[in-house]
């Protein structure tokens, strides 16, 4: 009675409904960290889970339906796996890479897996390789032989060692029998009606000696123990073939989709010059998997790769149309310094995949560079503006222009005091790796270029707001790094809390003379407290016209808010970027920590006033989110982007000269300015375009112009003529375009804009071009699969 | 809550399906914050609570090893999580105090008004030591009966049956009414 008294009270609370923000949050959180889980697993050496879903008890998808074949297959992979250990993989990862023509997609395919691969690895991250071609992947790639010293010859050591795919040279027949013996001991210990034994001949386990990897599977015996070889379907491969595996892949596969061909290998190496003699099984059987699709294939029932599906929120981007100069001779838009989105097509393409069009603000790649624009002698004229007019790399019938601004470097001499607030999001979602952890890292760096009469404080918000260090001097570094120290992920997002009470300190520690800032670092939404994106943004945009201003510093994927967090810095004055790396925080935080905290021209907006005489239609590239109305140029109560200490900012037109073909735009028919010739022209009719800048200081409240005529003493003829800046701009430009799905773009080729940008990379000395080099290269071999 | 639909859904997420995985959260989604309400009963630490349980189960799906059903795998992550954060809670509450101004009142605003006090019955349980909460908790809300529980707390269920007992009698010398009703 008295239990069924209890339960019935019990029972009696009322329970609110949850948040649908709530609920969609915590089910985005919990699809990030589950996808980080799978790429984790998928890092780990691939053998073992292919071997376990293979002989798991509900073969899952269609290809593998049969037993018979799933264990073969399993025999097959672990030979090939015992292969590219036994052979030194340098040889195949080299052919193939001399090979790996970009003719057909198939052969771009198998060329991705060599080129990205060794990049990816290093990033831990997962390659974008399906597990249905371990031939390529586990020979090419995941042995480079010059990665580490000596791993020691324990089991640990060497599955350690296949594992993050670094394994010195050929390993010695122990180290073979190790691994192998653990393969066995995995599948054993899983306890299936199945066991199976992979054995080396130890003796012949030694490279220029002949070795027989064998797969077997319990019948009857062969060589070994009482099992035999599995039958008929499998092909035996001499090294060379294998190695001609390697380069014709993606022939191979389309030869022998399903069934697999029995090649005797001794025949065929009467030519070879190696005496290897390999047993070995290709994986060739399936056809050639569309990656990303193979996880809708069998209606959800994924076994591949999951594709990654962005919940990552992006604004709509609408790409900007071609103008007609005697129709809208004027363009105006807002600087923009932020470049997180060039953090966050980084990432996408290390892990393989393309980034959401939307998330590529072309702009932003652009200004993530540090180009080398003259810089500006002294104070009162922040910044000096270069021009250059060159003919488009993608179109022979339009020129490029190219406006470069650098600012004023401020000599860390003179740095004004800085009066930080560091608002950190700790809600649970910011446990993983490349979130807090990342984060904190970030912070003790930045800690370091602290001067002493800085100020520093740090409020952490999770289910409610909380200071965790007050405002402290940056002499006293041991209390902001044991500060730092405690920061640990868990509760709910209060955000909204958090930033007031974040600038209730910032403001507590006002310094008119010097820069006051709120830096949020957060991996997504607020979900609690001011949730409405506006409301945030007004209180934001209020707190700036007081003084402080907001940065934002992004975290993580999979729910990372990247409209809220572009909105919330551009109300505030900010700057937005994008962390993915300690590398990128050390760039933000560290190398550009003057740039991102000392604001010195503020409303920086951009004006083009095209020559009709001159040129016929114009196209910005980029700034589609920073546009404005030609009015707003001079109405100085129009807020626009600011530029801080030594930024750098680059915008570039294509613009279609006067009579040229390559004139999307008809004239008009009836356009009554043509024939009457009306159209006048106040500057030189040698010039292009002029150029209006217009900014203000940080402490005044109304602008200042600065002007420039651009004209034909800036044009060059050829590409090769312009400055490396220029290329190295138009190159960039171009890739955003290419990622974006641009159609203005015509036939241009991640390969023209390898070409492009290498020809004008100098003196790289952070190695961000290189880096860019490589972004195009993943690009180009993740673009056949067109997954984003 | 059929676990047959359940362990389909589990073993295509842990074969790397986000959308088994994202149905199982869908489904269970409801369950697991009423249980956290239960826990903590202010809403947005139930719905926090309950993020982080989903956030756990994306880590650690691949670790279930299907010797329970996965109701009872799920509930001790719950059970696990709500304790944590709790404990966390009573941490920051002392920041709290700090910034009392800022605080406003959100956090004692939300408690729902109950006829029959369910709420002091609550309140009365959460003075009780966690174990036994949980304990009394799964068996009186969840409804599950004492083996269920003490495979969800990793314990005997005689253990499970002390610890209700225990509870019982403490809840009794803090409504001595029920004594009266009870008997």
């Amino acid at each position: 009675m008295e239990n069924e008294e209890l339960k019935k009270i019990l029972n009696r609370l009322q329970i609110p409904e949850p948040g649908d923000v709530a609920k969609d949050k915590a089910i985005k959180s919990a699809l990030a960290e589950f996808r980080l889980q799978a790429e984790k697993n998928k890092n780990r050496f691939k053998g073992f889970e292919w071997l376990d879903r293979l002989i798991s008890k509900k073969p899952k998808g269609g290809f593998f339906m049969n037993r018979t074949i799933a264990i073969t297959t399993a025999g097959i992979a672990v030979s090939v796996i015992a292969f590219a250990i036994v052979y030194s993989p340098i040889m195949v990862s080299q052919r193939a890479r001399k090979v790996a023509p970009d003719k057909n997609l198939e052969a771009a395919y198998s060329a991705k897996s060599v080129e990205s691969g060794t990049e990816i690895q290093k990033n831990q991250e997962q390659p974008r390789i399906t597990e249905k071609k371990p031939a390529v992947a586990n020979t090419g790639i995941d042995l480079p032989a010059d990665q580490i010293k000596s791993p020691a010859l324990t089991e640990e050591a060497v599955l350690k060692a296949i594992d993050t795919g670094k394994m010195e040279q050929t390993p010695s027949s122990e180290e073979l029998q190790v691994i192998l013996n653990e393969q066995a001991r995995l599948q054993l210990a899983k306890g299936k009606a199945y066991d199976s034994a992979k054995q080396v001949s130890p003796s012949s386990a030694k490279v220029g000696s002949p070795v027989t990897v064998q797969s077997e599977v319990p019948k009857k015996g062969m060589m070994t123990t009482e099992k035999v070889q599995e039958k008929p379907a499998l092909n035996e491969f001499t090294l060379k073939e294998l190695r001609d595996t390697s380069q014709n892949a993606a022939e191979n596969r389309q030869k022998v989709p399903m069934a697999m061909n029995n090649i005797s290998g001794k025949d065929i190496d009467a030519t070879g010059n190696n005496s290897e003699e390999f047993t070995l099984y290709e994986i060739a059987v399936t056809p050639v998997p569309k990656a990303g699709v193979i996880s809708r294939n069998e209606g959800g029932r994924a076994m591949i790769n999951p594709e990654y599906v962005g919940r990552d929120k992006f604004e709509d981007i609408k790409t900007n149309a071609v103008k007609l100069v005697s129709e809208e001779p004027v363009s105006t838009f807002s600087i923009d310094v932020d470049t997180a989105s060039y953090a966050f097509v980084r990432r996408a393409l290390n892990n393989g995949y393309l980034p959401q069009a939307d998330s590529v603000r072309i702009e932003e790649l652009l200004n993530y560079f540090d180009y080398d624009y003259p810089l500006p002698k002294d104070q009162s004229a922040p910044f000096k503006p270069i021009v250059a007019v060159f003919p488009t790399p993608w179109n022979p019938d339009t020129k490029l222009l190219h406006i470069g601004i650098k600012g004023y470097d401020i000599v860390p001499e003179k740095k004004p005091r800085a009066n930080l607030v560091f608002l950190v999001d700790v809600s649970g979602s910011m446990e993983s790796d490349d979130k807090l952890p990342l984060l904190k890292n970030s912070l003790r760096m930045f800690v370091d270029t602290l001067k002493a009469d800085d100020t520093v404080a740090i409020v952490a918000y999770s289910g409610s707001a909380a200071t965790v260090l007050e405002r402290t001097k940056g002499a006293d570094k041991a209390k902001i790094l044991s500060a730092i120290d405690q920061l640990h992920a868990g509760g709910s997002t209060a955000g909204g809390e958090g930033i007031r009470t974040a600038y209730s300190l910032a403001e507590a520690g006002m310094d008119t003379k010097g820069v006051n800032r709120v830096i949020l670092a957060t991996d997504g939404d607020f979900n609690v407290g001011i949730t409405d994106a506006e409301a945030l943004k007004d209180f934001v945009e209020r707190k700036r016209k007081s003084g402080i201003y907001l940065s934002v510093l992004g975290f993580g994927q999979g729910n990372y808010n990247d409209a809220l967090m572009q909105k919330l810095a551009q109300n505030g004055n900010g700057n937005a970027a994008y962390i993915d790396n300690l590398n990128e925080a050390r760039k933000v935080l560290v190398d550009e920590a003057a740039s991102t905290l000392f604001t010195i021209a503020k409303d920086v907006k951009i004006q083009v006033e095209f020559n009709p005489s001159m040129v016929s239609e114009y196209r910005l590239i980029g700034y589609e989110t920073r546009l404005l109305n030609r009015e707003d140029f001079k109405n100085d109560n129009v807020d626009a982007g600011d530029i801080g200490s030594g930024h750098s900012v680059t915008a570039i037109y294509e613009i279609t000269p006067k009579g040229s073909k390559g004139q999307l735009i008809d004239d008009l028919r009836y356009d009554s300015k043509k024939n009457s010739e009306s159209v006048k022209t106040k500057g030189d009719s040698s010039e292009y375009a002029f150029l209006k800048i217009r900014y203000k200081l940080p402490e005044e409240t109304s602008s200042r112009e600065i002007t420039t005529s651009i004209d034909r003493g800036t044009e060059y003829k050829k590409i090769s003529d312009a400055p490396a800046d220029s290329r190295f701009a138009a190159a960039v430009a171009a890739f955003g375009q290419l990622l974006r799905g641009d159609s203005h773009i015509n036939q241009f080729t991640y390969d023209d804009v390898l070409n492009l940008a290498h020809g004008s990379i100098k003196d790289d000395s952070f190695g961000y071009q290189t880096e860019f080099l490589n972004l195009v290269r993943l690009a180009k071999t993740a673009s056949p699969m067109g997954d984003r | 809550m059929i676990n047959d639909s359940d362990m389909e859904l589990v073993d295509l997420a842990i074969g790397g399906d986000e959308r088994s995985f994202e149905t199982l959260i869908e489904k269970h989604y409801l369950s697991v914050y009423q249980l956290s309400f239960k826990w903590c009963r202010v809403k947005e630490d139930a719905e926090e609570i309950t993020q982080e349980v989903f956030i756990k189960l994306g880590r650690k799906l691949n670790t279930f090893n299907r010797k329970s059903s996965f109701r009872t795998w799920l509930y001790r992550i719950v059970i696990n999580t709500a304790k944590d954060y709790t404990r966390k809670n009573s941490i920051s509450r002392l920041y709290e105090s700090v910034f009392a101004e800022e605080q406003s009142n959100e956090k004692n605003d939300d408690p729902p008004t109950d006829p029959i006090d369910a709420q002091q019955v609550y309140d009365a349980i959460d003075t009780l030591p966690d174990k036994q909460k949980a304990a009394l908790m799964l068996v009186m809300t969840e409804g599950l009966n004492h083996k269920e529980a003490a495979t969800i707390l990793h314990c005997s269920e005689t253990t499970v049956s002390w610890r209700i007992h225990q509870a019982r009698k403490a809840l009794k010398n803090i409504f001595n009414v029920w004594c009266d009703n009870g008997k």
